[in-house]
């Protein structure tokens, strides 16, 4: 059935979302983005409220899934959820204590013995390197089998919650001279010897959430942390295929989360733009000629229109995901489309506002700001179109380089 | 945050229904309209043969209650969409000389008096679809889509008509005319019109783009109409708004159908053209643009399916049907010339449809009433 609408329980679902978002996250926004690198205690309230939820069974907020990133098939439900979170405030959902990136490269490509150890713990995700960004088989970092240790060495930069993480999911090489087949991501638990923080980052926004820089020096972990994938090299081309695709499957299950971040976003630019004109007397003219609205009626509808577009390409790829459905190329169509436009209206709606857009008075320049990065981490928006077009054109990595 | 209701979950799956008839008008598109696209546009109109067969596929008799001779198969909006995105595939002009008939039947059963269906709809089921012209575009420039374009007063029983109405399909085979007007008190409505009424004229008109659809304006001075030619009747007031929001859902469903021909055509074209010893494909500037085609044209479908479901719901549309005909509008366009230029001077000529979709495409945004659901 043609039917891509929110069943009501998903509904109730936002409305929680968007209460815990208005209440426990609005008003600390401003606070921890002027207290950059302050670590936003008042978010342990989210997840005792969740907590408290929980305990009283009810499907909202409370649900611990999305914590572990453990969604059992109810990946729209998370987009959803996160979306209203981050209509709150992106910076501050990505310093909830508990979940990273990392959580849910375990889930992804975790055995079972390695979800249930760490499923529950809070993992951030390190892959890029000063020299190694998008071109993730480019990375420098380096494992190597010792008895029953892995010795990894190297330096990761930008990694979210790299700081304040329980644990760090790696990527290193086997032998940097096979490329991207020798990649495996490994384990690395806070306090491991050789293992430290060298830095955190100043940004641009979501400044209430850490950006590290890690350093591994001779950091010795158990044989049993390399997360899926195999001990040596494989020879055999289409296993070597098989094993990195592994690992970038990680992003067809995260890209539709992040780009439901970017909706949040768009959606708190439009919405705080909307109560500012409101104060002016501005109401909306949906459907009207060109004739007959105004510059400022004229753009929100369109700006509407395209958050709309981006919001149910990212349901797709969620729905497609609960269905057990291949979704790289959709998944990465709604990152593409979300990025971009989370980007646009957040800009937009500060010339709208003018300056009271520009003015740290309210958030929207603020959400302008934590929008950029929203179109850069988890794959570019220039590598969201690469997927889209080698899937659509039928074109090999070598192809289309 | 959402102003509907239902219990069923998520879904974008086509039902078998649907899918039937899915398989069965793309193929229809691809064989036998697709190819016919240029001989129609020459001839300004779809050639009889051609436009036997697309009678053939029934699609204008399913509304049409059985007392009128109709099959009285009412589709939900989802199912129409789907099949007016299948026909415009193949050609814009050809699937609008069917959408046009299929929504002029679909308004004048769901808003006619017994009087006018009577006198209306039977015909259709006779294999006449040109009949009753539909008059739904305004030729003002700065018009408000709601007001149209033909003011009328009432003296005593009559009502008379004054004003023009442009973008008029088929009126050299009309009969009547089905025309909106608006009153003083800014009501606009539907009013059934014959041909031979004194005042009115019909000037045949060119396009840039719906070349295959013969198109005229119709010039009214002093038309003098009875009160019970408005649709409905002297009493009746037709949700102008609502009307116009079908429209526009059906616009937007062909514009969908019209964009992915423009992909499906740029993607095997991009891989075979060879510059600089290599398929320019292989060249992300080019690439891209395949790729945010690609990306706007599904969008695009989410958007009409989503307009689309409101309306089967029962819930209010009006918004998403104003939204998703913007988008149609705009990234339509961006489609179609994106789709001349991946083929470069070779999408300039004739030789290629891109060009025809170019300027199809941008009757997308303007054209009000050439199609419902």
């Amino acid at each position: 059935m043609i039917h891509p609408l929110l069943p009501d329980q998903l509904q109730k679902t936002q409305e929680t979302m968007r209460m815990a978002a208005e209440f426990i996250l609005r008003p600390i926004s401003r606070k921890y983005d002027k207290a950059e690198h302050e670590p936003p205690v008042e978010m342990e309230q989210l997840n005792q409220a969740a907590a408290a939820q929980a305990a009283e069974k009810d499907s909202g907020m409370g649900d611990d899934s999305i914590k572990s990133m453990d969604l059992k098939g109810r990946n729209l439900w998370a987009v959803i959820s996160l979306e209203q979170m981050c209509w709150g405030d992106v910076g501050l959902f990505l310093a909830r204590p508990g979940t990273g990136l990392g959580n849910a490269a375990i889930m992804a490509v975790g055995n079972p013995d390695q979800k249930t150890k760490w499923g529950k713990r809070w993992a951030s995700m390190a892959i890029t390197e000063p020299a190694a960004g998008s071109d993730s088989k480019n990375i420098a970092t380096t494992a190597v089998l010792d008895g029953d240790e892995w010795i990894i060495n190297g330096e990761k930069i930008y990694v979210t919650d790299g700081d304040r993480c329980d644990c760090v999911v790696v990527w290193a090489t086997l032998n940097k001279a096979m490329g991207k087949t020798a990649i495996r991501s490994f384990l690395v638990e806070k306090g491991t010897p050789g293992f430290s923080v060298a830095r955190l980052e100043k940004k641009l926004g979501i400044r209430a959430s850490d950006t590290a820089t890690l350093i591994f020096d001779n950091c010795r972990i158990p044989r049993e942390n390399l997360l899926g994938g195999k001990e040596e090299v494989e020879m055999d081309a289409d296993a070597a295929k098989k094993s990195f695709g592994g690992a970038m499957q990680t992003f067809d299950n995260t890209r539709p989360m992040v780009a439901g971040m970017a909706i949040g976003l768009g959606q708190a630019a439009l919405d705080m733009t909307r109560a500012l004109l409101a104060e002016e007397g501005y109401e909306d003219n949906f459907g009207a000629s060109m004739g007959q609205q105004t510059a400022i009626q004229y753009e929100l509808e369109m700006l509407d229109a395209e958050l709309e577009a981006a919001r149910l390409l990212v349901y797709k790829s969620a729905w497609m995901m609960d269905n057990k459905m291949p979704n790289s190329k959709e998944a990465s169509m709604g990152k593409a489309k979300a990025g971009r436009i989370g980007n646009k209206i957040s800009l937009k709606c500060v010339e709208i506002c003018s300056m009271q857009g520009f003015s740290e008075d309210h958030l929207l320049e603020k959400f302008s700001r934590d929008s950029k990065i929203l179109d850069i981490f988890e794959g570019t928006q220039q590598i969201q179109q690469l997927i889209v077009a080698r899937q659509v054109l039928n074109k090999s990595s070598a192809e289309l380089k | 945050m959402q102003d509907y209701k239902t219990e069923h979950p998520f879904d974008i799956t086509l039902s078998e229904e649907q899918q039937m008839t899915w398989d069965m008008l793309k193929k229809f598109a691809e064989t036998e309209m697709r190819p016919n696209a240029r001989a129609t546009e020459a001839a300004g109109r779809p050639e009889p043969e051609l436009l036997e067969k697309m009678k053939g596929l029934d699609l204008i008799s399913l509304a049409i209650p059985e007392a009128y001779g109709g099959m009285e198969i009412a589709q939900d909006a989802t199912s129409q969409a789907l099949a007016l995105e299948a026909l415009a595939y193949g050609d814009l002009s050809l699937a609008m000389s069917l959408s046009l008939p299929m929504l002029t039947a679909k308004i004048i059963t769901e808003h006619g008096s017994e009087e006018q269906k009577e006198a209306l709809l039977k015909q259709y089921s006779a294999g006449s679809i040109f009949h009753v012209g539909l008059g739904l575009n305004n030729s003002n420039v700065m018009g408000d889509p709601l007001h149209s374009g033909i003011l009328i007063n009432e003296s005593e029983d009559d009502l008379i008509l004054n004003g023009t109405m442009t973008g008029v399909a088929f009126a050299g085979e009309a009969t009547s005319f089905l025309i909106s007007a608006t009153s003083d008190s800014g009501e606009s409505n539907l009013y059934v019109l014959d041909k031979d009424t004194e005042g009115l004229e019909i000037v045949s008109k060119e396009f840039m783009g719906l070349k295959g659809l013969p198109l005229s304006e119709l010039q009214l001075a002093n038309c003098k109409i009875k009160t019970s030619q408005k649709l409905g009747g002297h009493n009746y007031s037709i949700n102008f708004q609502e009307l116009l929001d079908s429209s526009r859902i059906g616009m937007s469903a062909m514009a969908l159908g019209v964009c992915q021909a423009v992909l499906d055509y740029v993607v095997p074209y991009t891989n075979e053209r060879v510059a600089f010893d290599e398929p320019i494909s292989n060249r992300q500037s080019v690439a891209f643009m395949v790729a945010d085609m690609a990306i706007e044209t599904e969008a695009l479908r989410l958007m009409v399916y989503k307009a689309a479901a409101l309306k089967d719901l029962g819930a209010d549309f009006h918004k998403q049907a104003s939204l998703t005909y913007k988008f149609a509008a705009h990234h339509g366009m961006k489609i179609g010339t994106d789709g001349v230029q991946l083929l470069g001077g070779h999408g300039f000529t004739h030789e290629h449809p891109v060009e025809l979709w170019y300027r199809n495409l941008r009757a997308i945004g303007i054209f009000e009433g050439g199609a419902g659901v």
